[in-house]
């Protein structure tokens, strides 16, 4: 992954610093643009207005929790890092969707591991997502990942089914959200994101086309690459 | 509440018990007296006509003999060598004979004038057995009455076994006096522990009711082995009564203390004037007097207890109880058995709203222990809390790894502030010198963190004065999270001092700008740390200013003294 836009949000001067030279140190020429805002406002703003691939943030901002900052940032088409002093909030930043938590205090080689994780598409091992955040008109709505069947990759952004049959849109993309999914969901198709525990049946058509039966009954196409795999663990 | 009443009803079947324990049969059936003023040595016979002789005689010329004559039934003779007694009480010195024969002799009637005062109000005397036989008898008695010519009569006349006469009184006053000594010791008990806590004025009305009602039994049931004259029994009487007149106005006075209601003064000198006009009206009788006095005691008292019953304050209902069932006492067993019991009921009331009131005091010193111990903790905690504690040593690493000798400015830096830390921690008020180089040496560390230019100005600051650790730091964390640098990268405090007669005020300003223009500060916890701490050691003679400025942010915290 080339050409990325980071923004760091912190208001320790010295810390911003070091998260700047580091992830300059790690990314290099990969780097299209670094940022740094030290203030909630001056962040929110920011990230209306420029498409970013990582922020990196932390909780405490001159003073303000920074959650209602989070759930607002986990929405967005970007993965999102925390870098906290508050390590006991760990938990409940990946259980909104965060990539990864990095606590403070840290050195380059946490960073890197943390980046790396963002870059290299490399799959979150530690995964508790419990909630989505979905952007709304003025708001955020949280859905619980329990209640999503599967996701369909709708270029940049995604489609996520609802067991009461809604469908609501997700700024991530496919590619992200199985990073963040990993454990419960799998890439059963180029195109969509399946929660393993409602699949019901797998069918084998003619023509060699597989298709999940969902509990609900629905069908979804299984690509012919992920079938092997999928087929081993399925069975 | 059903339980804890239930002592109180012990109490009552108990008393029940007591009382209705059987009542020997009387022995005897009394006549009306008759008398007559004059001498005759022959109207202490048994056969004489006395129809003549007057029921009731208002007055007797000072110190003149007179006689009077009682017609008794005797219903039964006496068993074997037990033989019979009378107790008397009348004004007046007399012999007394019984069908004709001289059986006692109280005092030098007649000579009452030329002699000093000889003879006991209350006295006992034997009967002849061979003359206490069954059927008609006369007690004559041959009077002077110099000292209350218009006190004439016999007020009490008992006969029965003389013994019986003698030991009855005896464990009657042994009870009494037990009961006044529970009543002494309460009264001294209480007494040291308002001596120990002068501002406990409860302690003290309480102890002195326990008091006056001591020595109001003790006045009471003395009688019977104190000989009291008839003409020094007025004192006596004007000693009960100010025993009751303090009883009965102490014990609503000390309710309205436990129970305030609007225009408890007033109604109180009311009261006690309404007590005193029963106190000097009505002559010295025990009777009305006294159940006028104890009856507006329990109606005032009702409506105060019953009016803080009313307002569920604490107690209240309890002691409305006690009241009830003194008053069912009254109803019950009649004024005189019911007035002790009745008011052993009320202190007891009482004593039980004392010690409510103790075990307030004991959970509110509990409570400042509690909360001391807090503040101390929340003080422990600002250089252990993540926040500070990660990001500096984030920034600290940065630093070392930049520039190690900086590294080590940064580190000895917070080794001070920890050291200035462990020497404040326990105290509740510190120099305010020790309070400002805490403030400096938090304001490096965060230049090291934040790479702000922090600037500290102090004016006109008095060293003598001491102030509660860490709430000018607790002021300055706060304005160095809410504040963005001035376009020169510099954020200023101004620590000025004043005082005058009223207070003494510290002001702290900050030069800066706001981190967060236009949104509603709430109440952190670093703000209800300063209002903990200046509580603790000012009580409520401080307040606090904190509000933005136009330059930025400004709190005062003021302390009266």
């Amino acid at each position: 992954m080339n050409d990325m836009n980071i923004l760091i949000v912190e208001d320790e001067a010295r810390i911003a610093g070091r998260l700047e030279r580091m992830t300059q140190n790690i990314l290099g020429d990969r780097l299209q643009s670094l940022t740094h805002i030290g203030t909630l406002d001056e962040a929110m703003e920011y990230l209306k207005k420029n498409p970013l691939d990582i922020v990196m943030l932390d909780l405490n901002l001159n003073g303000e929790d920074g959650f209602d900052l989070l759930k607002s940032v986990v929405s967005g088409s970007f993965h999102t890092i925390i870098v906290s002093a508050y390590q006991e909030k760990a938990i409940a930043a990946f259980e909104y969707g965060v990539l990864d938590f990095v606590p403070k205090p840290f050195n380059q080689e946490r960073l890197e591991q943390a980046l790396n994780r963002a870059i290299g598409k490399e799959r979150s091992d530690i995964n508790t997502v419990r909630f989505l955040a979905v952007k709304k008109r003025n708001r955020i709505q949280i859905i619980p990942i329990e209640h999503v069947l599967y996701i369909k990759g709708a270029g940049s952004y995604t489609e996520l089914y609802l067991n009461d049959g809604s469908k609501e849109l997700h700024d991530k993309s496919l590619e992200k959200l199985e990073q963040l999914l990993s454990s419960t969901f799998e890439r059963i198709h180029k195109s969509f994101l399946v929660k393993m525990s409602e699949v019901r049946d797998i069918i084998v058509k003619s023509g060699s086309k597989y298709e999940a039966e969902l509990k609900n009954g629905e069908l979804i196409p299984i690509g012919r690459t992920k079938y092997k795999g999928l087929k081993a663990k399925w069975i | 509440m059903k339980l804890k009443s239930s002592p109180f009803l012990l109490l009552i079947s108990i008393l029940t018990l007591i009382t209705s324990c059987e009542q020997k049969p009387a022995v005897f059936k009394e006549y009306q007296t008759v008398f007559k003023v004059g001498d005759n040595p022959t109207w202490s016979k048994k056969v004489f006509n006395d129809s003549n002789w007057e029921r009731r005689i208002d007055i007797i010329p000072k110190g003149e003999i007179f006689w009077s004559r009682t017609k008794i039934d005797m219903l039964k003779a006496p068993e074997e060598f037990r033989p019979y007694g009378l107790r008397i009480d009348a004004y007046g010195e007399y012999e007394i004979f019984w069908d004709g024969v001289l059986i006692g002799k109280n005092g030098n009637p007649g000579q009452e004038a030329e002699l000093p005062p000889k003879g006991e109000l209350w006295i006992t005397y034997g009967i002849p057995v061979h003359l206490a036989t069954e059927g008609k008898h006369v007690l004559a008695l041959r009077l002077s009455n110099y000292y209350f010519p218009d006190h004439v009569g016999m007020h009490e006349l008992e006969i029965t076994n003389y013994e019986d006469l003698l030991t009855d009184l005896l464990i009657e006053t042994s009870y009494m006096h037990v009961f006044a000594g529970a009543f002494l010791i309460i009264s001294i008990y209480f007494l040291f522990l308002f001596l120990n806590n002068r501002k406990e004025y409860p302690t003290l009305i309480f102890s002195v009711c326990c008091f006056l009602i001591f020595g109001l039994v003790i006045t009471v049931f003395s009688k019977d082995y104190i000989p009291i004259h008839y003409s020094v029994h007025v004192i006596r009487l004007q000693i009960i009564n100010s025993f009751l007149l303090g009883i009965t106005f102490l014990i609503p006075y000390y309710y309205s203390m436990q129970f305030p209601y609007p225009k408890r003064k007033l109604s109180l000198m009311l009261y006690a004037g309404l007590l005193i006009f029963f106190w000097l009206i009505g002559g010295h009788e025990f009777g009305f007097k006294t159940v006028s006095m104890v009856l507006s005691m329990l109606f005032f008292s009702f409506g105060i207890v019953g009016y803080g019953a009313y307002k569920n304050i604490r107690g209240a209902r309890l002691v409305l109880v006690t009241l009830l069932l003194s008053v069912v006492m009254f109803l019950t067993f009649g004024f005189v058995i019911s007035l002790y019991t009745g008011l052993g009921l009320v202190l007891l009331g009482m004593l039980y709203l004392l010690t409510l009131n103790i075990k307030a005091q004991r959970l509110a010193y509990e409570n400042t222990l509690v909360q001391s111990a807090r503040l101390r903790l929340e003080l422990l905690k600002k250089n252990i809390q993540p926040h500070f504690l990660m990001n500096t040593l984030t920034s600290l690493i940065d630093w070392v790894e930049e520039s190690p000798k900086k590294g080590v400015l940064f580190i000895e830096a917070l080794a001070k502030e920890f050291d200035l830390f462990n020497k404040i921690e326990d105290k509740t008020l510190i120099p305010i010198s020790q309070e400002i180089a805490l403030c400096r040496n938090h304001l490096q560390i965060m230049e090291y963190r934040k790479e702000i230019d922090y600037v500290w100005q102090e004016e006109g600051i008095d060293l003598e004065q001491k102030i509660p650790p860490g709430i000018l730091h607790t002021l300055l964390e706060n304005g160095i999270t809410h504040s963005l640098p001035l376009e020169d990268n510099s954020v200023r405090f101004t620590l000025s001092y004043e005082s005058n007669n009223e207070c003494k005020s510290y002001t702290l300003l900050t030069f800066a700008r706001s981190a967060k223009q236009g949104k509603s500060v709430k109440e952190g916890t670093g703000l209800k740390y300063i209002k903990a701490r200046l509580t603790e050691s000012y009580h409520s003679e401080w307040d606090l200013i904190s509000e933005p400025t136009n330059h930025g942010w400004k709190s005062v915290i003021r302390i009266f003294a």
